[in-house]
């Protein structure tokens, strides 16, 4: 509000708000030894308890991985070769579980040295054609954008083209001779909103249908509405492992969760100790590119898998914090001292 | 020295009045004058010409043409281009509103109209169509249009009076007068329009106070000065019409050739960025090259293998172009270390900062209703790193406002109040005035505090009404009845002004003057004295003197002078009194008042009558005719009787003394620039406390020649030097020449306080290249410089001197059309606003209505926006980097492919675009762009949908978060803490001081009594010109129907010779202190 002066005419002095004077409360924290102190002690003890919980739950994470490159190598070496490329492969991986491994165990394929960070691979995808908008919208997806009859690939890019098509299957034997399939799934793998929202299929009576005048991606068998053959609903643009693939992973070495352990009969409590084995479909060549690929099968806490850094970073931030209470102690209280005979 | 190159030909300037064809042959420039910058065509190639000479904005234009090549292209183009066109815009539409306001003001001084004589009748023509040659006729209170030889005017002798205050910032009035041959013309248009004399003269300069040329017409040949022009810029005053011939116009004007060209500003904080920018680009194109090598290495040795999923493109099949390409796109991807909106942060936080100066209701000035504003938003932070402040006196530190505030007669004070105990009172506005409501006349403006001296004069004490008869009487006042008979009085020098309205208030009111009489009504009665004798002011006597003759035919000289001087002329019977006046006198001049001795004489009429016949023949003697009149003025001027002294204060704006005070504590150190005599800045040095008696030393630099310039501040040196050697000890001193040996500056090896007082012809001389460093050196030790009578050019080069030779940051402040050049010139210029003039507030950065308000910009706003600017910056530089470097470290994991870590795509659109934004709003769009919906519309461009959402609900996340912060935080916290602890700054002892304070009881605010120790007595300081006596006695100033019909006149000079006299002292006058004589500029 403007007071009038004498004349009637608005005053043209300036308001008197705090922001305009410039008077708004400000705090400058002074940091003496009262509060500092205390603060540091303080800070360096729940860092330190931090720690160790941090350390025991990553600690009592139960994993094992299973590197399987090297283990069928008749395999490997053949899918070096192009010209196999309809050839199928199986490799069975028999392995001991020494304890028991408790809770939800998740069933995760790692590989190493497969540069989905590489900036040509990332961009070589098309958010519209997955959303089921467009499927001859191929923008961006050089070098896999048309196959040679010029249909538009669906789904297109390097991204698509490269997935992860090795099957998976864990067998697990109570005793030598009989195995018994663990039971997986494949739902929930997903971020939510990666199912529900950045993936959609065309909108169609049926999905063949949905996906006519497209091409499938060159290295893959099936064509994308295909690659489910047990469940129809797990099929198109979202298909579980499809989703998790084309979300590309930061590292050149990364595991993707692959399955969950589906906890009926004698797995509900997880997995129990015992012999099991993995039975691979194998279809995807690491060797070309000086790759290698395994299986990781892991239980989770709350704080995430086995995972030390975390832990052993808390802990080293609270021993740090506490040391350097101390020293900030004895400096504070020396100088006090003399401080004090300088006064007087 | 010239202005633009084409003038540089131009040697002699050759004007034909009326005749335009005739001068149109030279080309010279019309009355139009130009200030702006663009026009509508020319804006948008100029400005943005200009602008891309910014490195910043070049190296984004380059930037964004990178961009557009899609095998480089690491990031969308519009990250790149939406921030630049917003800072081009905004600077444009900055650029163009600036001009627009100059282009208006040009516009409304060039529609100005002025009455030109055009084919032999008057016509109202157009500033700017006023050409070289044409014939103008000026009113009264106009301004001057251009350069004017002045022709004619309505007063006799073709007189004319202009204000120069536009020009040096003086405002009394100064005389101008045409030639005889033309002062005839008269307003005979006819005859003025077949005027067709040429004026031969130098090319267009600046120098205000000299000209040369000459006039041919009719044959004959007439010289030609400074005082028979009349420059741009002046105003008409006292004179009802006269009419000039044009010489200069427009650009050529003396005025516009002593406006600095304006600069553009830049403040060190721009520079520091600069550099910091260029360092910060080195250092980014080092990691490009390095990324670059290791992208071909990788391609080398990794990417070969990695074909089966992706092909090469056919461009990038050879790993080393492919490193190549990937230079180029890391330079993209990484700019953000040399963030664009670096620039436009910094610009939008000035740009607060300048509001925040226009809020501050501490710099608002309510009488007037004056804001402080801040016109150039870019160079707030500079104010905290002011070193040098260059002030203007007139209107600066002063109100222009001559007081009469004390006075000592017959040995008592009056002008102070004492309460019942005998103790002072301040003056503030609550004490009573005392009512001059008795007195019809009074000036109402004028306020006295002291009643006992109304009542003195009310109980007739005769010495008492002696001095207020010799204050109405011995003047050079003119009187002038304004309608309702009200009285005006016209005065050349305020001091007198103030003396004869005090006079005036106390009822002995000066009513007209002819040359032989002087009508004064004394208490209600009218009483005509005839004036005998004038016996002028000039600088050697420093006093001035009247004879006259009461009713009663008693003689009487009245004398007043400088209390030096008038002291030794006294009566020797005066001792006792002259004791008594002379503590008083200190005590006036302790308080930084103006004072003046008065003394009057009883003569008999024979001894007069001798005298008289003496002072005739000495004025008619050819030879040593000067000083003959002077030894007769001696003779006469002697065994005069003591009346007091008067004390005038030159009224210093509100709290100058303190700000000055503070500054001084903030180590800035402040000259005093200005066109006043010597003695009038000096006696403000004093009352500001700038002079004190505590100065070791005051050197005064008057020199007239290079020679003797340079021997003044050679033995200023010397003693300097003597001093601070001579006060310290041997040991200290031995400590001294370690410190000189070990290269420290001069300046840390003086102790004690000096002030360096320089006139303007000196100053001259020390400008020069020989002398400059010399000057400096001695400037720089000196706690006080003041400099006076400089031209306006003079003052900007002092700052320019300082500014090159120093390196320090100056600010100027003024307030006149004077002030203009040097507060162009300075760092930062600063305006006073409010006054009459606006020139200085439009070339300035800064502007608000008091000095003091100074204090507040340079200690409180400029030192928190340098402080902000600095944490800015510093944050500002260390979010890029950690930003940045995040996508060199993943360099190394992606292949050195360029691909981001993060989704720099919208966060550098949200960073860029909405900097200024809160973090509200920050978070409100990134979370838009993080929604489903906006996915749905643009899948391509914002494909991160669901990062967020997944990212936060991870524990995980929330623990690296706390422990990041604890980790950066804790090292930062131990820092501080210990140095606080262990070294703690003036700031925090104060701070730690405060807090015990507010714990124990609070203090009792001690009251400082702002009580100054002078012993020094203020000179006498006339601001006014001699020969104005001869005006009066002679009676040609004035008007006809003044001058008394009865032929009782009997002047004292031939009357032809006055107006010579005239000319010639006036001209001595101005030529022993303008330094343009010998002074090359």
């Amino acid at each position: 509000m403007k007071r009038n002066n004498c004349q009637g005419l608005p005053s043209r002095m300036p308001d008197n708000t705090a922001f305009q004077q410039q008077q708004l409360p400000a705090c400058r924290p002074s940091l003496t030894a009262r509060a500092v102190l205390p603060g540091f002690f303080a800070t360096g003890v729940s860092f330190l308890g931090m720690g160790i919980l941090l350390i025991l739950s990553a600690k009592s994470v139960k994993e094992i991985e299973i590197t399987y490159t090297d283990l069928c190598s008749n395999c490997s070496k053949l899918r070096e070769n192009a010209s196999n490329f309809y050839k199928e492969c199986t490799c069975s991986i028999p392995f001991f579980i020494p304890e028991k491994m408790p809770g939800n165990v998740y069933m995760y394929y790692k590989l190493h040295n497969f540069y989905q960070n590489y900036r040509r691979y990332i961009i070589s995808r098309n958010n519209r054609q997955l959303l089921g908008e467009d499927n001859t919208d191929v923008e961006n997806c050089a070098p896999f954008q048309r196959a040679s009859n010029d249909r538009p690939i669906a789904p297109c890019g390097a991204i698509a083209n490269s997935m992860f098509n090795d099957t998976i299957l864990l067998s697990y034997y109570p005793n030598s001779s009989t195995g018994i399939n663990v039971p997986l799934l494949s739902s929930e793998i997903t971020w939510w909103t990666d199912k529900h929202v950045k993936f959609q299929n065309p909108k169609s009576s049926n999905l063949s249908s949905a996906f006519a005048g497209t091409a499938k991606p060159p290295y893959w068998r099936k064509p994308v509405y295909q690659l489910d053959q047990e469940n129809p609903e797990n099929n198109g643009f979202l298909n579980n492992d499809f989703i998790v693939w084309m979300r590309v992973a930061a590292l050149p070495t990364f595991k993707k969760l692959y399955r969950r352990i589906h906890r009926i009969q004698q797995f509900a409590d997880g997995l129990p100790a015992g012999n099991y084995s993995l039975d691979i479909s194998y279809n995807f060549p690491v060797t070309v590119f000086k790759g290698e690929k395994g299986v990781v099968l892991s239980t989770a806490t709350w704080s995430g898998g086995k995972n030390f850094f975390l832990g052993v970073a808390y802990t080293a931030t609270g021993a740090m914090t506490w040391l350097a209470a101390f020293s900030l102690m004895a400096v504070h209280l020396k100088l006090k001292k003399k401080k004090a005979s300088f006064q007087c | 020295m010239f202005c633009g190159e084409k003038k540089l030909l131009e040697t002699e300037r050759r004007v034909k009045a009326n005749d335009r064809e005739f001068n149109e042959k030279f080309q010279y420039a019309n009355n139009r004058i130009h200030t702006s910058k663009y026009n509508v065509l020319t804006f948008l190639p100029i400005n943005l010409f200009e602008q891309f000479q910014r490195v910043a904005n070049a190296y984004f234009l380059f930037l964004l043409i990178l961009q557009l090549i899609p095998e480089i292209s690491s990031l969308s183009w519009f990250t790149t281009i939406v921030p630049l066109v917003l800072v081009l815009t905004i600077t444009a539409v900055k650029d163009a509103t600036d001009d627009f306001f100059r282009h208006k003001s040009d516009n409304q001084v060039n529609n100005r109209l002025s009455e030109v004589l055009i084919n032999g009748r008057l016509q109202s023509e157009k500033w700017m169509n006023v050409k070289a040659g044409d014939i103008i006729k000026l009113e009264n209170n106009q301004f001057v249009a251009a350069d004017l030889l002045l022709l004619s005017s309505s007063e006799p002798h073709g007189l004319c009076y202009i204000e120069t205050a536009e020009l040096d910032g003086e405002t009394n009035l100064k005389v101008r007068h045409a030639l005889p041959v033309t002062s005839e013309l008269g307003a005979d248009i006819s005859r003025l329009a077949e005027f067709d004399g040429v004026v031969t003269c130098e090319p267009p300069n600046n120098k205000l106070d000299k000209f040369t040329g000459d006039l041919a017409w009719k044959d004959n040949k007439y010289p030609l000065n400074n005082e028979k022009i009349i420059l741009r810029g002046c105003v008409l005053r006292n004179s009802s019409w006269c009419f000039g011939m044009v010489i200069f116009a427009g650009p050529d004007t003396k005025l516009m050739q002593n406006s600095g060209r304006t600069k553009f500003k830049r403040t060190s904080i721009d520079r520091l960025m600069n550099t910091l920018v260029l360092w910060i680009f080195g250092f980014l194109v080092c990691m490009g090259i390095i990324l670059a090598i290791g992208n071909s290495i990788w391609e080398h040795q990794v990417g070969d293998y990695f074909q089966a999923f992706l092909f090469r493109d056919e461009v990038v099949k050879n790993p080393i172009f492919s490193g190549f390409l990937t230079f180029w796109s890391y330079i993209i991807i990484l700019n953000t270390v040399v963030p664009i909106s670096l620039y436009v942060s910094v610009e939008v936080i000035r740009l607060g900062h300048s509001h925040f100066i226009n809020w501050d209701r501490k710099m608002y000035y309510s009488k007037r209703e004056t804001l402080a504003e801040a016109r150039t938003t870019t160079l707030n932070e500079e104010l905290g790193q002011i070193e040098y402040v260059f002030s203007d006196k007139t209107g600066t530190l002063t109100q222009n406002i001559m007081t009469f505030n004390k006075c000592s007669i017959n040995g008592r004070t009056y002008g102070e109040i004492y309460d019942n105990l005998g103790r002072k009172i301040e003056i503030n506005e609550k004490t009573k005035p005392v009512d001059f409501s008795f007195n019809p006349q009074a000036d109402s403006k004028f306020q006295f505090y002291d009643h006992s001296l109304i009542e003195s004069i009310k109980l007739g004490d005769p010495k008492v009404h002696e001095f207020f008869r010799l204050l109405a009487l011995c003047h050079t006042v003119m009187p002038e009845e304004k309608n309702e008979g009200k009285l005006i009085y016209q005065v050349q020098s305020p001091d007198e002004g103030a003396l004869v309205t005090a006079a005036r208030n106390f009822g002995f009111i000066f009513k007209s003057r002819t040359p032989e009489t002087i009508t004064v009504e004394e208490m209600g009665k009218v009483v005509t004295y005839r004036l005998l004798a004038f016996l002028d002011f000039n600088n050697i006597r420093k006093r001035m003197s009247v004879i006259v003759q009461n009713p009663e035919g008693q003689i009487k000289l009245y004398c007043k002078g400088a209390d030096t001087i008038l002291f030794e002329k006294l009566h020797p019977s005066n001792e006792e009194l002259m004791t008594l006046t002379s503590d008083h006198l200190s005590e006036f001049g302790g308080e930084g008042l103006r004072t003046l001795a008065i003394a009057y004489r009883d003569l008999n009429e024979e001894y007069f009558k001798e005298w008289f016949k003496l002072l005739e023949e000495a004025s008619r003697g050819l030879d040593m005719r000067d000083e003959r009149i002077a030894a007769a003025y001696e003779e006469i001027e002697r065994d005069m009787m003591l009346l007091g002294a008067t004390a005038i204060e030159d009224k210093l704006q509100d709290g100058v003394i303190e700000t000055i005070a503070s500054l001084s504590l903030a180590n800035i150190k402040i000259w005093v620039l200005t066109g006043d005599k010597q003695e009038t800045a000096m006696n403000i040095g004093y009352s500001c406390n700038m002079l004190t008696d505590d100065m070791n030393e005051v050197f005064v630099i008057s020199g007239q020649t290079a020679a003797e310039v340079w021997e003044e501040l050679k033995k200023a040196k010397q003693l300097l030097f003597e001093r601070s050697t001579g006060f310290t000890n041997g040991y200290a001193f031995c400590e001294k020449l370690q410190e000189l040996k070990l290269g420290s500056t001069v300046e840390e090896t003086v102790t004690g306080d000096y002030a360096l007082i320089i006139n303007g012809h000196s100053l001259g001389y020390a400008l020069e290249a020989n002398l400059q460093n010399e000057f400096l050196e001695i400037a720089c030790i000196c706690k006080t410089v003041i400099c006076c009578r400089v031209t306006p050019l003079q003052k900007a080069q002092v700052v320019e001197l300082v500014k090159t030779h120093r390196k320090a940051v100056t600010l100027a402040i003024g307030d006149g059309a004077n002030d203009i050049s040097m507060i162009k010139s300075a760092h930062i210029g600063v305006g006073i606003s409010g006054q009459e003039g606006m020139q200085a507030v439009l070339a300035s950065d800064y502007s608000f209505a008091q000095f003091r308000y100074l204090q507040r910009l340079l200690l409180v706003h400029g030192r928190w926006s340098y402080f902000r600017m600095c944490k800015f910056l510093c944050y500002f530089f260390y979010k890029n980097f950690a930003f940045t470097l995040v996508h060199f470290w993943f360099g190394f994991f992606c292949g050195f492919s360029a691909q981001i870590a993060l989704d720099t795509s919208y966060w550098t659109v949200i960073n860029h675009v909405f900097i200024w934004g809160s973090i509200a709003v920050y978070f409100s769009i990134l979370f838009t762009m993080h929604s489903d919906g906006i996915f749905d519309i643009f899948p391509n461009q914002f494909p991160f949908v669901g990062n967020a959402r997944h990212s936060l609900t991870q524990k995980s996340t929330w623990l690296v978060i706390l422990l990041t912060t604890v980790v950066s935080v804790m090292p930062v916290i131990t820092f501080r803490f210990l140095k606080v602890d262990l070294y703690p700054t003036l700031s925090d002892q104060v701070r730690q001081l405060q807090r015990a304070q507010d714990k124990a009881t609070p203090l009792k605010s001690h009251k400082r009594q702002p009580r100054r120790t002078s012993s020094r007595r203020s000179g006498y300081a006339f601001a006014h010109q001699e020969g104005y006596g001869e005006l009066i006695t002679s009676g040609k100033n004035m008007r006809v129907k003044n001058l008394p019909t009865s032929g009782l006149g009997k002047t004292m000079y031939n009357s032809t010779s006055w107006i010579e006299n005239l000319c010639k002292k006036t001209t001595d006058t101005v030529n022993s202190f303008s330094p343009d004589r010998t002074v090359k500029l």
